[in-house]
Order: C-alpha cells, then sequence, then structure tokens
C-alpha cells in the first residue's frame, strides 16, 4: 500500500540569521498508512510542534523531502496541500460570535469557490462531521460558550469535514480534563481504525500515546529519534532513554513516572 | 438548523432606517421645506421653485450622498482591518491610518499653494485626482508601518498605542506644513480636519459612491477569506486560502477605502472602529457574508444620523462631524476595551 505521508531524511530546525541555524532532529525517516495512527511523542520542547509546521510546510526543512503520496510538499499548491492534510492545532479561538457551525465549515473551503457558497452537500457533511463527534447538539453555540474539551471536539469535527485522508494534531489534550481526553482518544481511534484515515499526533502524554497509538515517533530533546511500535520501544527501553530525568524514572507496569529509589 | 437569529429583521430594520435618515437629510436643515417640496424637487416637478432645487439638489443632496459613501467606505475598512489584524481595536482613525490620508492631503495641498492652487477651496476634477492619489498614498504608508509592527508584536492594546502614537507624529509632520503655509490654506486644512460631508459636489459624492461601492464589492470577494482569517493563519492556510496574497490584498482595499473615506471630508473618527462592533452585536455573527452588508447599511445609518445631529436647528453651519462621531464611538472603544477584560478573567 502506498504511503499518505512519507518522510525521507528531513532536518527541522530554524534557520537563523548570519549562519546561526538551530537543528532540531536530523534524518528523520517516516511514514504513515491509511488507518495507522501514529504518535509524536517527546518532552515539553523536544521539537515536535516544529516537525508539523514543516510537514505542513507552514516552515521550511533545513533538508529531506516530504512527500505526500506521490508528489512532493513543495509541488503542491495551498488549495491541493488543504485536500491531501488536515490539522488541529493548540491555538485559542476568541472570535466571540463564531458558531461551531461556522468553524467546522471552513473544513469545506478547499471545495469551493472564490466566494466560499456551500451547497447541500457541503451543509450535509458539516452535519455529519459534527454528528460524529458527539456535537450535533451544539451546532448553533457560540465557540466562547464551549469547554476547551467541547472546542477541541469541534476542531477535530472541522478536520472530518474537511475530507482528507491525514489528519495531523498537536497537542489535542493537553488542556481537556481526563474524561474528555479519553473520549477524544477513543474518537481519533475510531477515524483511523474504523474510518481508515491516517492520523500523526503531537503529545508529550506518554500514557496517551503508548495506550492508543499504533507506531510511536519518539523526538528526544537532544536531537535523537526513534521509531516503532509502543509495546517494542517501552520493552526495549528506549522510551524510558527519552523520558527519564536523572532522578525521575518510567514504571512501565504502572505506566507513570516516579522517584528513583 | 442554522439559522441566523433575526438577521433578516435587523438587515430590514436598519434598512429603513438609513432609508429614513438619508431623506431626513435632504428634508432637515437650516431652511426648513414641506415634505412635498422635498419629493417635488426629486421627482423633478418642482418647477416654480429654484431656490429650494439649489438648496435640495446642490447643497442636500451631495452632502447625504457622502455621508452614505463615507459611512460605507469606513465602516467595511474597519471591519476589515480588525479581521485582517485579529484586532477588536482595529480602525482607520485609531490606527492613524486617516492621519496618512491626511497628510498626503496637506503635502498635496501645499504644494499645490506654491504654484498658485487653493485645491481645497476650489474643486475641479484636475485638482482631485492628486488629492485622492496622494490621500491613498498615505494611508498605505501608514498601514505598511502597522504591519511592521503588528508582525513583531501581538498584543491588541500594545497595536493600538502604537497606533495612536503614528498618528500623532504623522499629524506633527501635519503641522509643521501648516506651519508654512499661508493663511488661506490654513484656514481651509484645519475646516477640512475637522471633518465635514458638506464640503463635497454632486460629482465629487457620486465619485465616491460608486468607487466606494467597487471596492467594497471587491472586498465582498474575499468574504471567505476573511472567515477563514477569524480562525487565525494556520487554520486559514489550511482551509486553502492562500493567507499572504490575502492580507496583502485585503490591507489594499482597507487603504482604499480610508483614502476615499478621508479625502474630500477630512479624517472621521471612531465609525470605523465602532460599526462593526455595533453590527456584531446586533447581527450576532462573526460570518462576513452577513457582517458585509451588514456594516455597510450600519456605517450609513450612523453618518447620516450623525450629519442630522451637526445640523443644529437655528444655525446656518453644522457642528464639526468629528465632534459628534467622537461621541458616540468614544464610548464603543471603552466598552470593548473593558468587555474583553471580563473575558480574559472568565
Amino acid at each position: 500500500m502506498n504511503a499518505l505521508l512519507k518522510i525521507k531524511g528531513l532536518e527541522t530546525g530554524f534557520r537563523g540569521k548570519r549562519g546561526k541555524t538551530v537543528i532540531l532532529h536530523s534524518n528523520l525517516n517516516f511514514e504513515i498508512l491509511n488507518g495507522q495512527f501514529a504518535a509524536v511523542l517527546g518532552p515539553n520542547g523536544a521539537g515536535k510542534s516544529t516537525l508539523l509546521r514543516t510537514l505542513l510546510g507552514y516552515q521550511k526543512a533545513l533538508a529531506g523531502e516530504v512527500f505526500y503520496g506521490n508528489n512532493l510538499l513543495e509541488s503542491l499548491s495551498v488549495k491541493e496541500l488543504a485536500r491531501e492534510v488536515t490539522v488541529v492545532l493548540t491555538d485559542k479561538l476568541d472570535e466571540s460570535f463564531l458558531t461551531v457551525f461556522d468553524i467546522v465549515a471552513t473544513g469545506r473551503y478547499p471545495y469551493t469557490g472564490i466566494a466560499g457558497r456551500l451547497t447541500e452537500d457541503d451543509k450535509n457533511l458539516v452535519e455529519e462531521a459534527v454528528s460524529l463527534v458527539g456535537m450535533i447538539d451544539f451546532m448553533n453555540r457560540y465557540v466562547h460558550q464551549l469547554s476547551d474539551g467541547e472546542r477541541q471536539k469541534v476542531m477535530i469535527a472541522r478536520a472530518i469535514a474537511q475530507q482528507t485522508p491525514l489528519i495531523l494534531l498537536d497537542e489535542p489534550v493537553a488542556y481537556v480534563d481526563a474524561p474528555s481526553k479519553i473520549e477524544i482518544m477513543e474518537l481519533l481511534l475510531t477515524l483511523s481504525h474504523v474510518h481508515g484515515k491516517g492520523i500523526i499526533m503531537a503529545t508529550h502524554d506518554l500514557e496517551a500515546a503508548v495506550r492508543f497509538a499504533d507506531r510511536l515517533w519518539l523526538l528526544g530533546t537532544h536531537a535523537e529519534t526513534a521509531e516503532g511500535t509502543p509495546d517494542d520501544l517501552l520493552q526495549n527501553g528506549t522510551i524510558n532513554r527519552f523520558f527519564d530525568k536523572s532522578n525521575i524514572v518510567l514504571n512501565k507496569e504502572k505506566m507513570i513516572f516516579e522517584k528513583k529509589l | 438548523m442554522y439559522k441566523r437569529g433575526n438577521s433578516g429583521i435587523w438587515f430590514l430594520i436598519f434598512l429603513v432606517l438609513a432609508a429614513v435618515l438619508f431623506l431626513a437629510n435632504l428634508w432637515y436643515g437650516s431652511v426648513l421645506i414641506a415634505w412635498k417640496d422635498v419629493l417635488a424637487v426629486l421627482l423633478g416637478s418642482s418647477g416654480k421653485n429654484k431656490v429650494y432645487e439649489v438648496i435640495i439638489l446642490d447643497y442636500r443632496l451631495p452632502q447625504a450622498v457622502t455621508a452614505l459613501a463615507v459611512g460605507m467606505a469606513l465602516s467595511v475598512a474597519g471591519l476589515v482591518l480588525q479581521t485582517v489584524f485579529r484586532n477588536p481595536l482595529a480602525g482607520p482613525s485609531v490606527l492613524g491610518i486617516s492621519s496618512g490620508a491626511s497628510l498626503g492631503v496637506a503635502v498635496v495641498v501645499s504644494a499645490g499653494s506654491l504654484i498658485g492652487l487653493e485645491m481645497l477651496n476650489q474643486s475641479y476634477l484636475l485638482f482631485d485626482i492628486p488629492l485622492v492619489l496622494a490621500a491613498v498614498t498615505g494611508s498605505l504608508l501608514v498601514l505598511l508601518i502597522i504591519i511592521f509592527v503588528a508582525q513583531r508584536i501581538s498584543n491588541a492594546v500594545t497595536i493600538l498605542i502604537i497606533g495612536i502614537m503614528i498618528g500623532y507624529a504623522v499629524s506633527a509632520v501635519v503641522g509643521v506644513i501648516q506651519f508654512f503655509s499661508r493663511d488661506e490654506e490654513l484656514h481651509a486644512y484645519i475646516l477640512w480636519g475637522l471633518g465635514s460631508f458638506s464640503n463635497t459636489n454632486n460629482m465629487q459624492a457620486v465619485f465616491l459612491l460608486l468607487t466606494s461601492l467597487a471596492v467594497t464589492a471587491a472586498v465582498l470577494l474575499y468574504s471567505k477569506s476573511l472567515n477563514a482569517l477569524l480562525l487565525g493563519v494556520a487554520y486559514a492556510r489550511n482551509s486553502g486560502i492562500n493567507v499572504k496574497v490575502a492580507q496583502n490584498i485585503l490591507i489594499i482595499l482597507a487603504g482604499l477605502l480610508i483614502a476615499l473615506g478621508t479625502v474630500f471630508t477630512g479624517p472621521i473618527a471612531f465609525v470605523g472602529l465602532a460599526v462593526p462592533h455595533l453590527a456584531r452585536n446586533f447581527f450576532k455573527t462573526s460570518s462576513h457574508g452577513i457582517l458585509i452588508p451588514a456594516v455597510i447599511i450600519m456605517g450609513t445609518s450612523l453618518t447620516l444620523a450623525c450629519n442630522l445631529v451637526a445640523r443644529l436647528p437655528g444655525y446656518d453651519t453644522s457642528l464639526p462631524i468629528n465632534a459628534v462621531t467622537s461621541l458616540i464611538g468614544a464610548p464603543v472603544v471603552i466598552w470593548v476595551i473593558v468587555k474583553r477584560g471580563k473575558v480574559k478573567k472568565a
């Protein structure tokens, strides 16, 4: 099967002025297939968001290539890319009179004409997406009336309405309460395993990543990287190497960090 | 399912209000003219009364059309700026953009006086063209500075304060130009700077109306981009919008509208900032497909109403429009800041 996304020898980081280039991670080689749920896992500040931004073309890769299907990222127009990949970000929306419908409808924009007029089909797809995340009763609510968890589900509905084979999420459960977290993770699992979407989720939440993801892409704070299934990476101690601090270690049985005895 | 509150009713109400205010602008003034005489003049059947014809067709009609065009131009510009900068406090006058347009006008007026022209007093089409171009250049120049600042600072209130400072700085340059001007120009320029809808002839009024309509139509074409930009640059881009291009075009369109709303009438304070907030709160939406028409009818209603208020009964001349718009606009700014403070705390 053809990969939805393929990364070859990618180097992420920032090209600064006067040659002060900061390299975060080098020689990244990952790929993701239909129905696969991958987690980009690493401590805060490791460069997970930078990787996502690079995959989306928001910032330039220092080296290497990103392929969507058979197309090189740079060869896709903004509109073409918007039909390949959709994104759920941590950005807060403070616009007070946007409704759930308004937000999810922007997921249909890559398919509408210049005026952005929604067809009946578009409206049905919006409705379907909102039902799928269980927010149909909130269709006419304003965004500022929603809780963090509800807002995150709305942004996922927007991603669903965009009908892309691939969904990128940046810390989707960082600000939500524990029950909403499980709800959102189950939703992502359904989207990948039932609906066949490829999902890449950046998170520092080790427990969620190990429990739900099919594959882990580990990004460390010192440019180290690793890739594999959660079980393998857990058993062979790779995860410990990425997360342990001098006096805090992961307890594999309980999946919690504790003080070294 | 996707109902929009009562936006249809509000459209009707404000449309009727704008129409009534427009007619009231033709009827009400220092010279009392009966309703039926006003109608007779408008229908071209007055025949006998030349005085009424002159008052209504040459004085009050261009004034009303100018108020309408400027109300539309500034309100649409304010809405565009608030969305593009994602800043509820953005607006033509607060960001110093109107001052930029004023600077352009001041430069051209004094340059004209050097070769013996009085551009603000005599209106010939030949003089209007450099004035309009200068106003457009001035407003876009200040917009460039604001963009430069906004890329580095994201705090809305900080940008507002910097905008006000730019406004002061530009006004200071204008002051220096005035210092070297002759008395007649100075007088004309100061009157212009106070703001008035009554300095235009019919041709200028129609020019303002048509060009404002044309630019507003162009803004309407970008309502999809504006809606996407409400979610922020990253989401807008992910919705397939070419963000850089859309932002640049929208800022140029806003600059054009502000120049049009300033060049013949002087800088009109607060309309562009206040009207989008009033529209959002009446129509309960952030969707530009509804908001753009909404700010057009509310903006025209507001300027037409201000123009009526400015025409004090019993006086031949009218109050400066800015005195009236500021009395309405300043409380709106305070209300927005207080409301934002509350939202942040909650």
